[in-house]
């Protein structure tokens, strides 16, 4: 009885408040993202680079990586919403380090309408496959979890067909280099009739050099795939633009 | 962290961390497919319930056994292209594991620091990173362990019929998600010590954290007070007796109440029983652990708070929050639990069983407070545990009892007409003045109101998010303050010489009995300066006052029976 009116006031103050929501990255009050993580993780002031989603000052189309030839040639565009650091880096090892998919889900909102501001419309969603053995482990693929908020909120079509053949070492601790030859060869396309003169959004939560964006986007050309955009929540920052 | 099925030549089914086997292993293939311990579990369980005249073939049928096995497997989601079988050559005629000496050492490490323990994966982790070890050899020996009946492997948070619960801290309210192959869940009430999934193992050593009676030096480097040895007494007895469980000392502000429970810990150890002494909040912790150093000469404890720097200790006695009580699995003979009343293991269930379940089977736990909770005096009520007294502090006097100034106003900073500018000044004589307000909002309005009010006086004050809270209170330890405003973040665990205590809307609904009387027991607690007042400021008089009241006289009363005070 006493769980019953618990129930009941819950709803009563449901229906007269509307509640205020905690900021996802740092608790604080002012809405979903407040202004202060907006200023400090999204920097909506700052551009990306159409290379490999880093980001740069906002005259600037592309990063010296890309400029001087070192970046991703595959992909049409490539765009993140924020900076890999402070509360959007702990909220997305949380998400993907403290098994939270869930939470994926507090920012599918936002991200999502961002998402439909920086890139041109497309047929489908991609999300970044993970090998068999690596998802065994987690029990999810943080970019598939994306790719269905997005897929969610926009209603874009999720697009499957892409197996990560291999189990490659993980990005994080390899330099440049070492990131575009530990891919090779570990995506495939299962069906490639599926995707054939398509375009799509290929989603992944975090983009350093672009290098796991750029072999997906080789095997999907291969297979004919027309347009193909990367789309992360979190890129590096530029570094002549560190203070 | 994750497991490979495996076969063994006998056609056992088992199960290793690895897929690849070690050499001198009977297993003689491996399923390529990391699975959870609870998969692993439901797999078994199945594969038991399929054969039930499985010991009686004495055909090899191991073909069938993954056959069996890959169906199940099938039944769970998984492609059948997933289900795919290393097979190895026979084993060498080797029974023992090669060992090299280094891996001995690591060994004896590793078994040493995780007694009585219940780790997580990334606990583990850690322990490899402070044994400067490969996580992939810390799995092996934990799991060696496991198979030599040890320890156990459990799923973190495991299903229970209709929902989940955690095994860590038993809550049940978890984070469902849909996972790749099954529906998983995490723990959201533990996740402060490391995350906890259905996908995760703990791994739960069984055995005791001493091994046999050993010889301990007790040197106390004080003489217990008439009050205090009563006590200790009782306590010495209440450890000593087989049929008792659980039992409550309450004891008045600044009796002294932890020193009361040496002898009995020291009597513990030397009859090779665990110690922990618990308390939910740090600095308690901090403030115990030189205390007992000190007491118990070159015995070896293990110090665990969020913030000690080395996460893994050995010794059979431990000093250590609630929370991170949740990393010990009926672990201890014996429990101290200091301050049971306060936050945050007050309320909070998932300590609360973590506390009960790191208790060994017919251990003994010892609650302390100044101020019991509801739960416990019923408990001693109903006869279910015992009551132990302290009433008087070591200095023999009584404990101030509050005097109630009824206000004929609201209490408001802003309205204040000066009432009791007299009365405070009056205090002020006897010593420093702490003015607990009942929220937060007051304090800068009170401190305004008493700055005017007292221009020559030094007038202070600090909150729980207040930037400048530690080193206001390390200012007014110092007396550096004539007036301090706080709130109930003041109530307990210091001693301020010579101060006297100024409720402010005593009658406020934060203020029950208990906050009242820790507040009131900050009053005499040095030999210096013995005596001093309480003074509760309200328009009515609560129950919760009352009560509080109640209490101390009756503290009072007692010790006086007893000839433990002089007045």
């Amino acid at each position: 009885m006493n769980e019953f009116w618990k129930g009941a006031v819950n709803i009563a103050r449901a229906l007269w408040y509307e509640e205020a929501r905690a900021c996802v990255l740092c608790g604080g009050v002012g809405g979903v993202v407040c202004p202060t993580c907006t200023t400090d993780y999204l920097h909506p002031e700052l551009g990306r680079c159409s290379g490999c989603g880093k980001l740069i000052a906002k005259e600037k189309t592309v990063c010296l990586d890309c400029d001087a030839g070192m970046g991703p040639t595959q992909l049409d565009q490539v765009t993140a919403w924020g900076h890999y650091s402070g509360g959007l880096r702990e909220f997305i090892q949380n998400v993907k380090f403290e098994a939270r998919p869930r939470r994926l889900m507090e920012i599918a909102q936002p991200f999502a309408s961002w998402a439909m501001t920086q890139l041109p419309a497309v047929d489908g969603v991609l999300a970044v496959p993970m090998h068999a053995s690596h998802l065994a482990e987690r029990g999810f693929n943080q970019a598939e979890v994306l790719a269905s908020a997005i897929h969610w909120e926009l209603g874009l079509p999720i697009v499957e067909g892409v197996e990560r053949f291999e189990a490659t070492p993980s990005q994080m601790s390899l330099s440049r280099h070492d990131r575009l030859k530990n891919l090779k060869g570990a995506f495939v396309v299962r069906e490639p009739k599926q995707i054939k003169g398509r375009s799509l959004w290929i989603v992944d939560d975090v983009t350093t050099t672009g290098a796991t964006l750029e072999a997906v986007a080789e095997v999907l050309r291969g297979s004919g795939v027309q347009a193909i955009y990367g789309l992360c929540l979190a890129a590096g920052l530029e570094k002549r633009l560190v203070p | 962290m994750h497991f490979y099925l495996t076969l063994n030549q006998d056609d056992r089914v088992g199960f290793s961390p690895f897929k690849e086997r070690d050499k001198a292993s009977r297993v003689i293939s491996t399923l390529c497919l990391p699975l959870s311990y609870a998969t692993i579990q439901a797999v078994q369980k199945k594969l038991q319930r399929s054969t039930p005249f499985h010991f009686w073939h004495k055909e090899p049928i191991s073909k069938d056994t993954k056959l069996e096995i890959n169906k199940i497997i099938r039944g769970f989601g998984w492609k059948a292209s997933d289900l795919t079988w290393q097979e190895h050559a026979p084993a060498l005629e080797l029974d023992q594991r090669a060992v090299k000496v280094e891996d001995n050492i690591a060994e004896e490490a590793f078994n040493r620091l995780t007694l009585g323990r219940q780790l997580s994966t990334g606990d583990l982790r850690g322990l490899a990173r402070e044994l400067k070890m490969k996580e992939d050899d810390i799995k092996e020996i934990a799991h060696f362990n496991v198979e030599q009946g040890r320890a156990k492997w459990v799923p973190a948070v495991r299903p229970t019929g209709k929902g989940w619960q955690c095994q860590r801290c038993g809550e049940k309210d978890v984070e469902e998600w849909p996972g790749q192959y099954e529906m998983a869940a995490t723990c959201r009430s533990c996740e402060s010590i490391g995350s906890s999934t259905s996908l995760e193992v703990l791994y739960r050593d069984e055995r005791s954290l001493m091994g046999a009676a050993s010889e301990v030096i007790f040197q106390p480097h004080w003489v217990l007070t008439k009050a205090q040895r009563l006590a200790s007494e009782q306590v010495l007895e209440f450890i000593k007796d087989p049929c008792d469980h659980a039992a409550l000392l309450w004891a008045a502000c600044g009796a002294g109440k932890t020193e009361v429970c040496f002898p009995a810990a020291a009597w513990a150890l030397k009859q090779g029983k665990s110690v922990l002494f618990a308390a939910p909040r740090q600095d308690v912790i901090h403030d115990v652990a030189p205390r007992l150093q000190r007491d118990f000469p070159d015995y070896q404890f293990q110090v665990l708070t969020g913030i000690s720097p080395i996460k893994f200790q050995s010794g059979g006695m431990v000093l250590a929050t609630t929370h991170q009580v949740l990393r010990f699995w009926r672990a201890f003979d014996v429990i101290f639990l200091d301050e049971m009343d306060a936050f945050p293991y007050k309320g909070s269930r998932a300590l609360e069983w973590g506390l009960s379940h790191a208790l060994r089977p017919g251990g003994k736990i010892l609650y302390l407070t100044a101020t019991p909770s509801s739960e416990a005096l019923k408990a001693v009520r109903q006869g279910k545990m015992q009551l132990i007294r302290l009433p008087a502090r070591h200095h023999r006097t009584s404990l101030p009892v509050p005097i109630w100034e009824r206000s004929r106003h609201a209490i408001e900073p802003n309205g204040f007409t000066g009432v009791w500018v007299s009365q405070i000044k009056s205090l002020r004589l006897l010593g420093p003045v702490l003015v607990f307000v009942p929220k937060i909002s007051w304090i800068n309005a009170w401190i305004k109101c008493f700055r005017q009010y007292f221009p020559s006086w030094q007038v202070d004050g600090s909150y729980s998010a207040d930037p400048g809270r530690s080193s206001k209170i390390k200012q007014l330890r110092q007396g550096e303050f004539d007036l301090f405003v706080s709130t109930t973040i003041l109530e307990r665990g210091i001693t301020l010489p010579g101060i006297q205590v100024v409720v402010l809307g005593a009658d406020h609904p934060v203020f029950d009995e208990r906050a009242l009387v820790q507040m009131a027991g900050r009053v005499g607690r040095t030999k210096e300066s013995p005596e001093g007042s309480v003074v509760f400021i309200s328009r009515q008089r609560t129950t919760a006052m009352k009560t509080a009241i109640l209490w101390i006289e009756d503290q009072n009363k007692r010790a006086l029976e007893l000839g433990l005070i002089d007045s």
